[in-house]
């Protein structure tokens, strides 16, 4: 349990620290730790499918795409230029919104976690995943479609870009 | 004696909260890239947190790998978008998009 809560509290700080960083990569490298945390708390809570995907998925590919994004801009810009007095503001709002939870959040979670409505079947994962919940899977490929075709349009060559692309490729005039 | 589940949901919400406040307080695209993640983190261990209160962490694990996978892709297409304004305006900054 003390490890557990120790976890929670790290995360808490951690993403406070990603929030409130000034410098665009010290952000993106400290979520990758949020990331890290979170799965190992899934590692707790008994699924570990799920911390694996957490692991790769957020702690190393979306790093990997913020990192790279961050290294497309030149030197001066990773800086953030905001206020940062409002950031700074940040853990003192957190702080008043932790007493609040305390107060409201936690005696409605401790009531409703006394009546829980507790499942009769825990199927295993490969049946839910490729049996009960197909529908899951369709619509992932559909999300993962409307991605790419977004990426495509986002970045996608005009005809006059085009032709002279191929010119500089093939050395032949259009 | 607080329950260990009211804790921890008491600690989900301080973390939804950050995500949140991070999406309204800055005018970076990038930094609200930084919250809605840290908002979905939230979500999932809301999800898997749910499962095991209610004895069923496989079905909650189903919906939490289905979540990081849309994550993925949301923030791929967000940051494409934001190299798309970047390369435009010159700037991360949204109030330069008005």
């Amino acid at each position: 349990m003390t490890y557990h809560l120790a976890l929670f509290i790290l995360i808490i700080i951690l993403a406070l620290a990603a929030v409130m960083a000034k410098n665009m990569l010290f952000s993106a490298l400290i979520l990758s730790l949020v990331s890290v945390g979170v799965s190992l708390i899934l590692f707790t809570f008994a699924s570990p499918w799920a911390a694996v995907f957490e692991l790769s998925v957020c702690a190393g590919l979306i790093t990997a795409l913020f990192i790279s994004v961050i290294n497309l801009m030149p030197k001066e810009k990773k800086l953030l230029n905001e206020s940062r007095l409002k950031f700074t503001l940040l853990p003192v709002v957190l702080l008043i919104m932790a007493v609040i939870s305390w107060i409201y959040i936690v005696p409605f979670f401790e009531y409703l976690s006394k009546h829980p409505h507790l499942s009769i079947h825990n199927y295993p994962l490969g049946q839910i995943i490729w049996k009960d919940r197909v529908f899951d899977l369709i619509g992932q490929i559909c999300i993962f479609a409307a991605g790419v075709f977004a990426i495509k349009s986002l970045f996608a060559r005009s005809i006059n870009e085009q032709k002279s692309h191929k010119s500089q490729v093939t050395g032949h005039k259009f | 004696m607080t329950n260990i589940f009211s804790i921890d949901w008491y600690f989900i919400s301080l973390l939804f909260f950050i995500g949140l406040s991070c999406i309204l307080i800055s005018k970076n695209m990038f930094k609200q890239l930084i919250g809605l993640e840290i908002m979905s983190k939230a979500c999932l261990l809301a999800v898997i947190l749910s499962g095991a209160a209610t004895n069923n962490v496989n079905l909650a694990q189903a919906i939490a790998i289905s979540m990081i996978l849309i994550e993925a892709i949301v923030i791929t297409v967000g940051l494409s978008i934001l190299i798309k304004i970047y390369k435009t305006t010159g700037s991360l900054d949204l109030r330069k998009l008005l």
